[in-house]
């Protein structure tokens, strides 16, 4: 309350009519400006599930190359779905990049796509990395590999997935949660190759395994293993060459490189990748930018810049050639997709929260 | 409400009305608050048959959780909010008067990024950052400013003579503190437990990020990951239904302990002086939780000040005047419309009126993300533009915020004022603009600054709704933090920092003013 040697001074109805025309004129502009600039010509709407700065470079890239400037939203996975779903025909986005394929399978399975046929796409990514329809087709890889302490678990043992789940292990393997896409789908992958009843022992298995609560990202278990605090864990390939690459710092760096990198055979491999949204009318150019990020001379660029594999071999990066070699287990995209949910609740059955 | 003295609507209720401007105001600004939430009950249940709410696998857990948060939080954060309150407004030790602004530095540190650079460094040290007890911590820190806010403001302005009567009767400080000071500052400590409950229902990004599943946690989760909207309709329910208590035990609380004052002409309470040992306690109280909210994420800066990568000086200018403008726009919205709704309560005495701007309130409930699908089913079809979309969803979703302490300041405002006001023959909009408004100031700012503070930190709703190349600090933040590159999230979170810090500046003033010379 104002103190009594101030005046109280009434607030003019002028003012406050002013104030409400501000706020009004505001909100118009920002309409305004929303809008400004949105001309149909050489302009595509890029939706992204991914977002690293060095993404832009390359949309960048692409806009010297063939005039075709990129407007771009970057969100999570899931909320985009939903916004090119509520926007219908409405919608902005011509093309819509996503990361897992879970991902990719739900915005195709709720009708996002529009099929494109490019032979050069066809040529570039392998076909157990793109829908049979041509709705979507990927553009990077990352493999779900091991990180192990070697003074705590012999290397040697860790040849598969499946040893995850030796008794021999008890008190020793530390995983993330069942809210990571990344491990659902590693459990489809699973589920496909060797069916329900193995897959739910191995679950089971690998829970028994486990010395401390389930973690909620990569980069801590990976620092965990270095330390010792657990002696194997699964983590994303692309968090441990960064931590080697030095980019969270030399106390990372060092951890990192004590660790042993283990690349079950086969490996599970999964993937970010794009297509075209169904309302697109510019479906050719986005279906030129898809060519691009796909194609060796941009796609190697989206992925380098993460520490992620190209669609086709193991890149440039000594950090990643570093790791080796591994074999891709085969197993369609399409098809982990299908699985994603029969993953999550063998998962939630299971043991692993 | 409950019976109380005949506000000056209902005894002057025979006057033919200029109030239809007010009731259409309210019922605009109602529409628009539920539209949302309604359009989102409508789409879960549409189509299919109303299946018995199941909390389902899960469910429980994440209803124990969330209440378990509920009341640790809501007991440490009104322990500390009400404490760091009385002595910054009550007593005079030496740096009172910057350690009261400090205060309002852990309101700015959005709690994911507590969390992050917690569990971070804990990763990098060998320590466990997970659970329960951290989770309390993290959201304390990021919610005790409610209370402190709501309260310091109250300790202020009322009970001075009765304060000074109680040591005139030789009442120590504690004594005056407890019995007198401290229920008259009930309701608008309540408020504060309140918004805190509500932020603690709603928060995402830390509870996730600690490994606590929550109801907002599951409600997400059945949305998306299931494709289950009803599931997630049933769980918001249960999540609105805890809120609706919440709010329902403040008001209760409020109504009991109503009291009014307006201070008068010499009414100048003396703060108590502290020295030697009692000054240095207070210095360590009021300097502890800031220290800890801000110096977590400054630790993490200084130990690895080597990662953090900068940004392009344009962008970060870009993303801060976008964050700033969206804040301004969505504080200067959200007061005006809490107001309108605040105001209406004393003039149009309908229960239905009353009930259903009481709902209005709810979509500070909601989590931001469920809110955020609300608007695109609502937007979508209509191709409204996003940004609309996005200030309507801060409006929403902080109109609750704004009200709170509006409501608990209209009540310190004696009704015969409005009685002696419209006696003279002044309409609701002239008592609004000459007595209401100056007397509120307090309030209005406060509000003003917390909307401010909460939008620039805000995530869900920015991320899922706004336009092409529109990022804000915040959105930038969650990027590189959720990536697990807390290195480059230091420098836009510093600047998130800032901007609260500025706003809290701005409020200064008025908080002195109201606590008086010294």
């Amino acid at each position: 309350m104002p103190r009594s040697d101030q005046p109280r001074r009434p607030v003019s109805i002028p003012v406050i009519a002013g104030l409400v025309a501000l706020l009004a004129v505001a909100a118009g502009a920002a309409v305004v400006v929303s809008r400004m600039g949105r001309t149909p010509v050489q302009e595509l709407g890029v939706y992204s599930g991914r977002h690293y700065n060095t993404d832009k470079e390359l949309y960048r890239r692409f806009t010297e190359q063939t005039g075709i400037r990129v407007r771009l939203l970057e969100g999570k996975d899931d909320a985009l779905i939903e916004r090119v779903r509520t926007e219908g025909a409405n919608s902005p986005a011509d093309v819509l990049v996503l990361v897992d394929a879970a991902r990719l399978d739900k915005a195709a399975g709720m009708d996002l796509f529009q099929p494109v046929s490019s032979k050069q796409l066809d040529r570039d990514v392998p076909a157990n990395l793109r829908d049979p329809q041509g709705r979507w087709f990927a553009l990077t890889r990352r493999v779900r590999m091991l990180v192990v302490n070697p003074a705590m678990v012999d290397p040697a043992t860790m040849r598969t997935y499946a040893d995850l789940a030796k008794p021999a292990l008890k008190g020793k393997l530390c995983l993330r949660n069942n809210r990571s896409v990344y491990n659902q789908s590693l459990v489809a992958d699973q589920l496909i190759q060797h069916g329900e009843p193995a897959t739910v022992s191995w679950i089971k298995g690998m829970v028994a395994n486990i010395n401390q609560p389930f973690y909620t990202s990569d980069t801590p278990l990976a620092r965990a293993v270095a330390k010792g605090e657990c002696g194997v864990a699964l983590v994303n390939s692309y968090y441990v060459a960064r931590m080697i690459a030095g980019l969270s710092g030399e106390a990372d760096q060092t951890l990192a490189k004590q660790l042993k990198v283990v690349f079950p055979d086969p490996s599970h491999v999964n993937v970010s990748g794009a297509g075209v949204t169904r309302y697109s009318r510019k479906a050719e150019a986005a279906t030129r930018l898809i060519e691009f990020l796909a194609s060796p001379s941009g796609g190697d660029g989206y992925a380098e810049a993460n520490y992620e594999y190209p669609l086709k071999g193991y890149g440039s990066s000594p950090i990643l050639r570093g790791f080796g070699s591994f074999r891709d287990d085969g197993v369609s995209v399409q098809q982990m997709g299908e699985n994603n949910q029969r993953a999550v609740e063998l998962m939630q059955a299971n043991g692993w929260s | 409400m409950g019976p109380g003295p005949p506000s000056p609507g209902e005894r002057l209720a025979s006057r033919p009305p200029r109030r239809l401007l007010l009731a259409l105001a309210v019922w605009l600004i109602c529409l628009l608050a539920l539209a949302p939430l309604v359009g989102l009950a409508l789409y879960a249940f549409s189509g299919a048959a109303a299946e018995p709410l199941d909390l389902g696998p899960g469910g429980l857990l994440q209803l124990g959780n969330t209440l378990a948060l509920l009341l640790l939080v809501g007991v440490l954060g009104a322990i500390l909010g009400t404490t760091t309150g009385w002595l910054t407004a009550s007593c005079s030790f030496p740096g009172r008067r910057w350690l009261a602004i400090a205060q309002l530095l852990p309101l700015a540190t959005p709690a994911y990024l507590l969390a992050a650079t917690l569990v971070d460094l804990g990763s990098r040290n060998g320590l466990r950052v997970h659970g329960l007890a951290w989770s309390v911590l993290v959201l304390t820190l990021s919610t005790y400013s409610y209370v402190f806010l709501l309260g310091s403001e109250s300790f202020a302005v009322s009970g001075r003579r009765q304060i000074e009567a109680a040591r005139s009767l030789g009442v120590g400080p504690w004594g005056s503190f407890r019995r007198v000071a401290l229920p008259m500052a009930l309701p608008s400590i309540g408020a504060g437990i309140a918004l805190s409950g509500m932020e603690v229902v709603n928060e995402l990004g830390a509870v996730e990020l600690l490994g606590v599943p929550t109801l907002s946690v599951g409600i997400l989760q059945r949305w998306q990951n299931d494709g289950d909207p009803q599931g997630a309709v049933g769980l918001a329910l249960a999540a609105l239904v805890i809120v609706s208590v919440l709010v329902a035990a403040e008001r209760q609380l409020r109504h009991r302990s109503r009291r009014w004052g307006m201070g008068s002409p010499g009414d100048r309470l003396q703060p108590w002086p502290l020295s030697g040992w009692r000054a240095a306690l207070a210095q360590v109280i009021t300097l502890s939780p800031p220290l800890l909210a801000l110096g977590f994420p400054l630790l993490w800066a200084v130990s690895s000040w080597d990662q953090m990568r900068g940004e392009s000086i344009d962008d970060l200018i870009a993303l801060t005047l976008r964050s700033f403008a969206l804040a301004l726009l969505a504080a200067l919205l959200t007061v005006a419309a809490g107001l309108v709704l605040a105001i209406s309560k004393r003039w149009i005495p309908q229960v239905l009126l009353r009930r259903i701007t009481f709902l209005a309130g709810m979509g500070y409930a909601v989590p931001g993300a469920v809110l955020a699908l609300a608007l695109m089913l609502l937007g979508g079809p209509w191709a409204l533009s996003p940004l609309l979309l996005l200030v309507w969803g801060y409006a929403d979703r902080f109109l609750a915020v704004a009200k709170g302490g509006l409501d608990a300041g209209l009540e310190r405002i004696p009704p015969s004022v409005d009685e002696a006001a419209t006696g003279l023959g002044c309409s609701w909009l002239k008592v609004l603009q000459r007595v209401h408004l100056p007397l509120l100031r307090g309030p209005l700012l406060v509000g003003a600054l917390l909307v401010f503070v909460d939008t620039v930190k805000e995530l869900p709703l920015t991320f899922a709704l706004r336009p092409f190349d529109f990022d804000t600090l915040s959105v930038r933040v969650y990027q590189y933090a959720s990536d697990e590159r807390v290195g480059a999230a230091m420098l836009p979170a510093l600047l998130i920092l800032l901007l609260g810090l500025a706003a809290a500046m701005a409020l200064v003033p008025t908080l002195e003013r109201q606590r008086g010379p010294h």
